[in-house]
């Protein structure tokens, strides 16, 4: 798979296979291409080559089919809705496999997402644009896992996090695992990540190893 | 190298080119020559009237470029002026006799003095709320004159006194229209000298983020005066100049239609170029007057042009014309591997950064900085105090009774979890957030009511989380921008004189105690976030401020590239106070001599290095264990 | 009694501002672009039912069928093809360009069909409900086509605001307008949603224009007018609010029958907007603007 952005080319030829219930840790330098693999895998930006998820081959640049597949991003920088409280950010997630409300209330997967980080129960109702960047990376994460997923991806989750902070979103992200999704991390500090991941892929100049 | 984008890159080339005053002059020369001799050639014709009015609106859109064009604000007013010019010729002409050509400049004072009052009620607001604003002004004018008789209600008033009077009709023709563009080119001349002086630096960075502009010292509610006054008085002459050459003033001219197609011509042109201004002008107007087919369905026809133009380029015509150059002058080399761009492409920042501090300690730079900070030292006496600070948001208490005072020099960390109110406090200690309640002391004086500029120019310079670089500029200019000089003089004066080459010398001599003079030439957009951020920082040192606030300087930098900050901040910190907001504990513990974390507003511990790592609070806050 | 007719044509006036506010806010929050093409769409609504029904003969209930097809699918059309390239492209267009000028062109567009087709004469298309203004409560009179507009914008709120509160989809629409990428990243078809919205809010506003013409008729530059009261007042929502918008177009209506009846006809409108002028700049923020720094 290569990625490239106008003729600066982000990720060369990288060709790895991920099976399920692993959990992936993407390591490397900052500008090397993590990020960009992810988003290529995801469809978010325009790659070659190919990527299959669970067999079946993935149109590129259609993260919407992802999302609907089985692949969920958690993005760099969380991309919340910041107007709409933080109960309807996570309610989100459960678009891609849903469109009644109740469904999604009473679901499994809500009630997971929201077991998972009990801190963001005082602030549900409150605008996601108005809470602390730590307690916006939780709503992130649980709007991924609302869509349950088969494989959660997430980018960076602890940019621009404390370390306390991102010490429980890892804890959370490892609870993830454990019940059986399959984890793809990008992570710039390779010792938090590589405490809950079994495998990593190492990219250096956009290529991965 | 990396790749840059080729389209900024030769718009950076080509602002360093017109940045003199030879490359202004050969501006507004092509322009009235090109001017003058098609109305020499077409001018008997038919034609002629058509050209001068195409002619009249690039005066109008010339000033729009300006005033719109940079400053990201769209204000629905020209038209209004436009029509406050006109009126006001034809009133002058029929009540008191006096010619047109006199009339002209008469009319565009009047404007200036109008757009003084309506503008410094309207440029308090922004953005839409300014949009909503004057969206008014054009339904207000049309309602006013419709039912004024004096000024002929909804159909105009006629004149009878042409800018120039010739011996035949033809020659009249000629001679206003050489007299208009006369008038585009004082306008073209005056309008590139603003832009490409100093003055026009503070205006590109206010267009690019006004909270960053005040931080640098630029004058920013002045400036968005100055900008609407010009924009007035641009679009008064041009009322001016129409009434003189159409010799009617319709009523129409002030209706929501008409701000429309000035708008429209504007965007059509390029909204930042005041070439393209001017192009877009004589576009609409020849495509309007093309055949009879066109102008009966001009409103179809524009339409579609209009989507069409945006549609390929959002800088309309200008945007397309730089494209078509850059592929032209041969794209860079194609598809580069990352892996060569990233690791050379950083040149000056790795090698020159680790330079001794003993070497930097003996520049210039550095010593006129250590002078500046030693000379204002009140012995003992501390450079920032924080007295009891106080900050809520309605209910939401962000920061609560925050204490602490600061010495001349050194390195202070502030740390806490995220909400804490960590960028609250540096916003109140840089006066871009006023603070509720408490005090901010610097260097004994009470500036907790000063605007950020005042701030700066007393020496408390600052960076912001998110990289807020001009786009389309060289390193140096970006540097610049904290180098122009305190007594920032009227817009005006960028006619008369540019300071731009002294705040480029100021700002080279930052790069340079930085170690990244290679990069001053090249064009920002293309930097490593590492090198965008080195930029920011050069920007917030190069006028040796006695206080310098950075927020989250490391935030998406690797382990090589914070240590390379690291050394950078150690020789700072020998020179001024540096508070430094950080999330990287280690490297916070590693350089700051004192550090002090806040959490949920209030502060929980402040001690050197050893004693945070020791401290029971500071450990279950931060580090979980 | 005065006031009370006064207030009743207010409501009317109102309801019809409310109703292009509305259309606006709600495509505003979805797609980032404020439609200023709404007045154009109600005209062609108007002047549409008006030429099938008068010139071509055609029955009424076909002509309004046949006028609101025609906008649909224009719009339908306009977004597969100005819009898509505008947004989903490449270099996606955001700022002031997108936001004002695609459909400023859209309405010169729009109104220069309408003048080849429609002629320049003022037209107006036939009452739905045709008979003598009714009388209620006493003496307050209202006109028929005025309780169709009143019933027809509360009926379009309601529907819109249980629609975006109660429903997941609702939720979609919005969180498409907030954050494009994050509403794709749950698989949100936001392409879909700024195409669905486009093209109810032409038919809607053409169904207002048709539903109002009789109270006041139109020509084929009608549209600017309506577009820009309808941008006026969906400001004072603060642009995403549909429910304050929707008030804000009815207190606006108000507020210039009430100036027209008891201060000036001649410059209601005028005050009004002067009125409306002072309002942003003196208290921005509590109308849901940000204003500069400092302020």
């Amino acid at each position: 798979m290569s990625v490239a952005y106008g003729h600066v080319v982000a990720v060369h030829d990288a060709t790895f296979s991920i099976g399920e219930g692993e959990a992936v840790a993407i390591i490397g330098p900052n500008g090397n291409g993590k990020s960009s693999i992810l988003m290529g895998i995801a469809g978010l930006v325009a790659r070659r080559g190919d990527v299959r998820i669970f067999g079946t081959g993935a149109p590129p640049r259609n993260v919407m089919w992802t999302a609907r597949h089985g692949l969920t991003l958690v993005p760099e920088r969380r991309q919340l809705y910041p107007n709409l409280s933080a109960a309807d950010n996570i309610i989100l997630g459960c678009y891609s496999w849903t469109r009644s409300v109740h469904k999604a209330r009473a679901s499994d997967a809500y009630a997971f997402a929201l077991d998972l980080f009990p801190d963001l129960r005082p602030h549900l109702r409150q605008a996601a644009g108005t809470l602390s960047g730590g307690q916006q990376q939780m709503v992130a994460i649980a709007r991924g896992l609302a869509a349950a997923p088969r494989i959660l991806a997430v980018d960076e989750p602890c940019l621009g996090l404390a370390e306390v902070v991102s010490k429980r979103v890892y804890e959370a992200l490892a609870r993830v695992h454990s019940a059986g999704t399959t984890l793809i991390v990008v992570e710039e500090v390779p010792r938090r990540a590589l405490e809950i991941c079994t495998r990593r892929v190492e990219v250096r100049n956009g290529i991965a190893a | 190298m990396i790749t840059l984008r080729p389209k900024t890159q030769a718009r950076a080339a080509l602002l360093s080119r017109q940045g003199s005053l030879g490359g202004t002059v050969a501006t507004t020369g092509l322009v009235v020559v090109v001017g003058i001799a098609v109305m020499l050639l077409f001018g008997q014709q038919y034609a002629g009237s058509v050209i001068i009015l195409a002619f009249t609106y690039a005066i109008v859109t010339a000033g729009m470029a300006v005033q719109i064009g940079f400053s990201q604000q769209i204000a629905f007013s020209q038209a209004v002026f436009m029509g406050l010019g006109a009126y006001g010729v034809a009133l002058l002409n029929a009540h008191t006799g006096m010619s047109s050509l006199l009339a002209a400049p008469v009319v565009t004072v009047g404007s200036g003095l109008v757009a003084l009052l309506l503008g410094s009620v309207v440029t308090r607001v922004s953005g839409l709320a300014l949009a909503v604003a004057t969206i008014m002004l054009p339904l207000l004018a049309t309602g006013y004159v419709s039912s004024a008789n004096y000024l002929g209600g909804s159909v105009g008033m006629p004149l009878t006194s042409n800018l120039w009077s010739g011996a035949t009709p033809g020659a009249t023709v000629v001679g206003d229209g050489i007299v208009t563009v006369a008038v585009l080119g004082i306008v073209v001349f005056a309008a590139t000298r603003i832009l490409s002086s100093d003055i026009g630096l503070e205006l590109y960075v206010l267009g690019v983020d006004e909270r960053t502009a005040a931080a640098m010292g630029v004058p920013t509610a002045r400036r968005k005066l100055e900008l609407f006054v010009l924009g007035s008085m641009f679009a008064g002459l041009g009322g001016a100049v129409y009434a003189g050459t159409q010799l009617f003033v319709p009523a129409t001219l002030v209706s929501p239609t008409a701000e429309l197609s000035l708008l429209m011509m504007l965007f059509v042109g390029g909204r930042r170029s005041i070439l393209g201004a001017i192009v877009g002008a004589l576009a609409i107007q020849y495509v309007s007057g093309a055949s009879s087919w066109v102008s009966n369905n001009i409103l179809v026809v524009e339409g579609v042009l209009i989507t069409v133009v945006l549609l390929v380029d959002p800088e309309g015509l200008a945007g397309i014309a730089a494209t078509l150059t850059a592929r032209v002058r041969g794209r860079p080399a194609g598809r580069g591997v990352v892996a060569d761009a990233v690791v050379a492409a950083e040149p000056g920042v790795p090698a020159e950064a680790t330079a001794p501090a003993a070497g930097r300690q003996a520049s210039d730079f550095g010593r006129t900085w250590a002078d500046r900070a030693g000379g204002e030292d009140r012995p003992g006496a501390p450079l920032l105090e924080c007295a009891g600070i106080d900050k809520d948001y309605g209910g939401l208490q962000v920061l609560d009774k925050v204490t602490l005072a600061l010495p001349p020099r050194g390195i202070f960390g502030l740390c806490g979890p995220n909400g804490a109110g960590k960028s609250t406090l540096l916003g109140v200690i840089g006066g871009s957030i006023s603070a509720s309640g408490g005090q901010v002391l610097l260097g004994g004086a009470d500036v907790t009511r000063m605007a950020p500029q005042q701030r700066f120019h007393l020496g408390v310079s600052r960076t912001f989380q998110a990289v807020h670089l001009i786009h389309g500029r060289s390193v140096l200019d970006n540097v610049a921008v904290s180098c122009l000089g305190a007594h920032r003089p009227g817009i005006a004066a960028g006619i008369v004189r540019s300071r731009l080459a002294e705040a480029r010398g100021k700002a080279a001599e930052a790069l340079d105690y930085l170690g990244m003079g290679g990069l001053s030439g090249q064009e920002v957009s293309g930097l490593t976030l590492e090198s965008q951020r080195m930029v920011e920082f050069a920007r917030a040192i190069a006028a040796k401020p006695r206080l310098l606030l950075l927020d989250e300087p490391t935030s998406g930098l690797s382990e090589p590239q914070r240590d390379r900050l690291k050394d950078v901040l150690r020789t700072v910190g020998e020179m001024t106070c540096v508070l430094l907001v950080e999330h990287d504990l280690t490297l916070v513990a590693q350089i700051s001599q004192k550090i002090y974390v806040l959490a949920t507003g209030g502060l929980v511990f402040e001690g050197t290095p050893d004693e945070f790592r020791q401290s029971e609070v500071v450990n279950s806050l931060l580090v979980g264990l | 009694m005065k006031l009370g007719n006064l207030l009743i044509a207010g409501l009317v006036t109102g309801s019809i501002y409310a109703v292009f506010a509305v259309c606006v806010a709600v495509w505003y929050r979805v797609s980032n672009i404020l439609n200023l093409a709404v007045g154009d769409f109600a005209m062609t609504g108007a002047l549409g039912v008006d030429y099938l029904y008068r010139v071509r003969g055609w029955p009424l209930p076909l002509s309004i069928v046949g006028t609101l097809a025609v906008v649909a699918v224009f719009g339908y059309v306009y977004d597969q093809v100005v819009l898509r390239l505008a947004q989903d492209g490449r270099r996606r267009q955001e700022g002031i360009v997108i936001t004002f000028f695609f459909t400023f062109a859209l309405s010169f567009f729009i109104d220069g069909v309408a003048k080849i087709l429609f002629g320049t004469d003022v037209h107006a298309a036939p009452a739905l409900w045709n008979g003598n203004s009714l009388t209620v409560a006493g003496n307050l009179h209202i006109e028929r086509a005025g309780v169709l507009v009143l019933g027809c914008a509360v009926v379009s709120g309601v529907m819109f605001a249980l629609y975006i509160r109660y429903t997941l989809s609702g939720k979609a629409m919005e969180a498409s307008g907030e954050n494009n990428l994050g509403a794709r990243i749950v698989g949100i078809d936001t392409r879909r949603y700024r195409r669905i919205i486009f093209v109810i809010t032409a038919v809607l506003a053409a169904i207002f224009g048709i539903v109002e013409s009789p109270i006041t008729g139109f020509t084929y530059i009608s549209g600017a007018t309506i577009s820009v009261t309808g941008f006026i007042a969906a400001a004072y929502g603060g642009f995403r609010s549909p429910g304050r918008a929707l008030l804000a177009g009815l207190v606006i209506g108000i507020a210039e029958a009430l100036l027209g009846g008891y201060v000036s006809a001649e410059y209601a409108d005028t005050l009004l907007y002067a009125i409306l002028a002072a309002l942003v700049l003196a208290r921005p923020r509590a109308l849901g603007f940000e204003s500069a720094i400092g302020a």
